[in-house]
């Protein structure tokens, strides 16, 4: 269908490129391994990832289950007095607080450091997707386990993965199924599927969001509140008529419905095209991608292996025309500084400001990306971290207000408010280091993947002329320059 | 040495292209790379004059698809009470503004406001062919058009390019961490912000005597749960234009921080608040822009938003909170532009993407309907009732939802035209009619 990428133009500026959207990018000497494989086997090291073992461990409240969550809860509801109802709830807001703050924290670590970065930057593909919040969703439980679910489905088939999310706890709170009733339905789960999870506005009518939420009344969280239930006495056994055919439909059968529609592989494979290639999908593509999709049962691997091995991926109007989410901004930053992930408080306020809170999207639709990163409050910040990456930086205590304190740990609250200054010296060889434009070549190949515009880099090459030899805190300072780019928004 | 403080676009140009060597600092850095660039693309820029005594327009956004029935309350109309079980606000209840109309017992403030001659609702306000996604649905509320037409800049951006093409960035400001739609325009955007510590290039990182008030890192959820629904924020999606791309958008946004940061973090950090605000996120963002305000700025159109309105399941506490949040707030903020001397020059206008159905759902809740009511507030304003009260007659519903009467667009061309002196046909497309809003 696609023409591969001819052999002689797999170099590392290409090798890059994939890791860049593939995963999160990398060093040097990660993007230099990749271009070792050869094409095929750096595609199939990221897209059959589960022939890398991964033995990242969950996080540690989510072990001890009913003692974490049903327990808690239980205690609350029973306690006689008030105030000791009160303070009980208290503690357990503080309580998933942290967790929230934890599971933000564990799964950045993993995407960043994890053997299966494809894998992961799948996983947020559809967290973005089946966009979830914790602002609503309150359990950090029911989060965790659609993180799982998205990750043990997210190169399967889609089918499979859209009744496991639509079965899913944290979905039944988010779109409220689970409170859903045969009566009445509730159409916030019926409507949103259709709009966006599966087929976009205009492709079905208003009638069919009707319809279709009696098929999926039942569907419910079970009373210990750890997992799904069905509740068939909730379940509307009645026909329902959807895109004009009729049925005693369940729900899942409404979903298989609904996947079987053509413009579901085309909804579907044009949204990967823009999180992964670009924001305009060119329609060719796009018909010629999800008629393959829909012919071979909507096989996710299949459809992504394609994408990274075709031609169209590393077109010159995709290089480096994307603007990096916060989460690509940080992590590929902390690659190509080959330093650790700042600490919790510091990467999660850093996320926070920069618009990309995971498990806390604005609201059902995910974030936009693209542009919509972009504002003129962003770019300062970002321009503002990058110093903060590179420079070191110490966040005085009254800035972290209410229950961001509670994110530190007060034992070692100080270490934990600070990032060091990353280590520059050792980012470059004495070759790199003995002329200004060996250092703006090492330093536009390592931060950049490709080149400034001629005007940036002119007024670097003027900063740097008179400064013989370069030390390290010229060093500091011309990366933290590059880093306060346009340039270095994109990937 | 400390950049100078700008203006204008074109005073930035100037100073950057003549002024010589910076030393090496980030703002200078960038400066220096983008004078050459703009100068050629700005330089036959004309600098419309908007001066800071100019009418001032505030966008209040209620994200989520407000319950305009349950937010003016028809008390007498025994249609509401049959179609709302559970969720009818009993007449007893409501804060009466006519023989039919009460506010929900929550928005004690916005009643002292209509009271004062200082609030009128609009009611019965959608447009034909009422869209009921929530994202679809703001777009044409963002970008003013008509359900079928899709358009790609919002109607406050094509204000801007009419109106104030090559105008300071500061033109319109948006208090959040997205800028909205209605604001997408060839040039400029305005500006967006989030916290005005922040809101400047900093020079060796985060400094450590700079005062950094981040928001609590849990934001809105720590309300807890129910109250957000699944819509918090609903900005609109921005797109890039034709022939422009991803790094176009990303030189424009930086030299337009670079141009309007040192000026608001001058007047954020200078000017003081006179009233008492109550606490909560909305509170916040309308303190910042009485501030700004104030400060003088020469800023014709604020934006700030207020998200939770997505009520479908049990309603009445969350929506009733949202309410109080919302007519507290802008009372606290009439109060003290009033105090400040500044409330002659302000007009708010309140929109939701969409009401909600009429009858309540089986979760004590509402799912998304049409026609809603929305709040014009100000000093200089006709206060009392416009717009025609709309029927809740199931015979006279549409798909069980409630049929708008006035077009949400002829509060648009009545705000442009009335308000803010400027024609509303190049900015809307064709002449709406206008209400009798504006004294």
């Amino acid at each position: 269908m696609f023409a591969t990428l001819p052999a002689a133009q797999w170099n590392e500026a290409t090798a890059a490129h994939l890791l860049n959207r593939a995963g999160f990018g990398g060093s040097p000497t990660d993007i230099a391994n990749l271009h070792q494989m050869g094409l095929d086997r750096a595609v199939s090291w990221l897209v059959d990832y589960e022939k890398t073992p991964d033995d990242t461990p969950a996080p540690d409240w989510t072990q001890n289950i009913p003692e974490n969550f049903y327990t808690s809860r239980q205690a609350i509801l029973k306690a006689a007095d008030p105030d000791t109802r009160r303070e009980l709830d208290r503690q357990n807001r503080a309580l998933e607080n942290k967790q929230i703050a934890d599971l933000r924290y564990w799964w950045m670590r993993r995407m960043a450091l994890g053997p299966r970065p494809f894998q992961e930057k799948m996983t947020l593909f559809w967290h973005g997707h089946f966009a979830t919040s914790f602002e609503k969703v309150r359990s950090p439980y029911f989060l965790w386990l659609q993180n799982e679910t998205m990750r043990q489905n997210a190169t399967g088939s889609f089918p499979q993965l859209l009744t496991a999310i639509a079965e899913d706890p944290a979905m039944l709170d988010y779109l409220d199924g689970e409170r859903s009733n045969k009566n009445k339905p509730n159409e916030n789960f019926a409507r949103e599927v259709l709009e966006l999870f599966t087929l976009g506005e205009g492709h079905y009518t208003e009638q069919d969001i009707q319809q279709s939420a009696k098929a999926y009344t039942g569907w419910g969280i079970a009373p210990d509140r750890l997992h799904y239930q069905y509740h068939p006495n909730n379940h509307d056994p009645g026909p329902k008529t959807v895109f004009g055919q009729t049925g005693n439909f369940t729900g899942e059968e409404v979903l298989q419905l609904i996947c079987r529609q053509p413009q579901c592989a085309a909804f579907i494979t044009a949204k990967i095209w823009r999180f992964f290639v670009q924001d305009e999908p060119p329609a060719p593509i796009v018909a010629a991608l999800a008629a393959d999709f829909a012919g071979h049962g909507m096989d996710l691997k299949r459809l992504m292996r394609t994408i990274f091995q075709s031609q169209e991926f590393y077109a010159p109007d995709v290089v480096r025309s994307q603007i990096k989410s916060p989460v690509q901004w940080l992590i590929s930053a902390t690659h190509q500084l080959e330093a650790p992930m700042p600490t919790e408080p510091m990467t999660l306020v850093m996320l926070l400001q920069l618009g990309q809170e995971l498990f806390q999207p604005p609201n059902v639709k995910g974030w936009d990306g693209g542009v919509g990163w972009i504002t003129t409050n962003s770019l300062l910040d970002r321009y503002n971290f990058a110093a903060a990456l590179v420079e070191g930086q110490r966040v005085p205590l009254p800035a972290l207000q209410g229950q961001m304190r509670s994110v530190a740990n007060t034992l070692e609250e100080d270490a934990l408010l600070q990032i060091a200054p990353a280590a520059v010296t050792t980012l470059f060889t004495p070759d790199d280091l003995s002329t200004p434009d060996n250092f703006l070549d090492a330093m536009q190949a390592r931060f950049l993947n490709g080149t400034l515009n001629p005007l940036r880099l002119a007024s670097l090459q003027d900063f740097l002329k008179t400064r013989s030899p370069i030390e390290e805190t010229d060093i500091r300072k011309s990366i933290r320059l590059l880093m306060s780019t346009p340039e270095y928004q994109l990937t | 040495m400390q950049p100078p403080l700008l203006t204008t676009r074109r005073d930035f140009l100037r100073t950057t292209l003549l002024g010589g060597a910076l030393s090496w600092t980030v703002p200078s850095f960038v400066a220096n790379t983008f004078g050459a660039l703009h100068a050629q693309a700005d330089g036959a820029l004309t600098q419309v004059a908007t001066g800071k005594d100019g009418p001032i327009l505030i966008l209040l956004q209620l994200a989520g698809g407000n319950d305009g029935l349950n937010t003016v309350i028809p008390y007498t109309n025994d249609y509401y009470y049959q179609a709302r079980p559970t969720l009818g606000v009993k007449p007893d209840q409501v804060l009466k503004l006519s023989d039919t109309l009460g506010l929900n017992p929550a928005m004690v403030g916005f009643k002292s406001l209509f009271d004062a001659g200082r609030l009128s609702v609009v009611s019965g306000v959608g447009y034909p062919n009422p869209n009921r996604s929530h994202f679809r649905s703001t777009e044409i509320w963002q970008t003013a058009s008509d359900e079928e037409k899709y358009l790609t800049d919002g109607w406050i951006g094509r204000y801007f390019d009419n109106a104030c093409a090559g105008c300071d960035p500061t033109v319109g400001i948006t208090i959040g961490d997205r800028l909205p739609q209605s604001f997408s325009s060839h040039n400029p955007t305005g500006v967006c912000l989030q916290n005005p510590a922040s809101y400047r290039f900093m020079g060796a990182g985060l400094n450590d005597d700079e005062e950094l008030a981040y928001r609590s890192m849990f934001g809105g959820a720590a309300d807890g749960g129910q109250s957000g629904g699944s819509v918090s924020m609903l900005s609109g999606t921005i797109t890039l234009h034709n022939g422009q791309n991803a790094l176009d958008f990303l030189e424009r946004t930086s030299m337009d921080a670079q141009v309007s940061s040192d000026k608001i973090r001058d007047i954020a950090g200078k000017v003081k608040n006179i009233a008492t605000y109550p606490g909560g996120g909305l509170a916040n963002n309308l303190k910042l822009v009485a501030r700004l305000i104030a400060g003088g700025l020469p800023t014709r159109v604020f934006y700030v938003s207020q998200g939770g309105y997505d009520t479908h399941t049990n309603q009445r506490g969350s929506h009733d909170t949202r309410l109080k949040e919302l007519a507290e707030s802008v009372k606290a903020f009439t109060d003290d532009l009033t105090a400040m001397g500044q409330f002659d020059r302000v007009t708010m206008m309140t929109f939701s993407e969409f009401g909600r159905r009429v009858l309540e759902n089986g979760s004590h809740g509402t799912d998304h309907g049409a026609a809603a009511p929305m709040f014009i507030i100000g000093s200089q304003i006709k206060s009392g009732l416009l717009g025609a009260e709309p029927s809740l007659a199931p015979t006279d519903l549409e798909d069980g939802d409630i049929k708008f009467n006035t077009d949400f667009r002829s509060v648009y061309a009545t705000l442009l035209q009335d308000w803010l002196k400027t024609p509303s046909v190049p900015i809307l497309g064709r002449q709406f009619d206008t209400l009798q809003m504006i004294a």
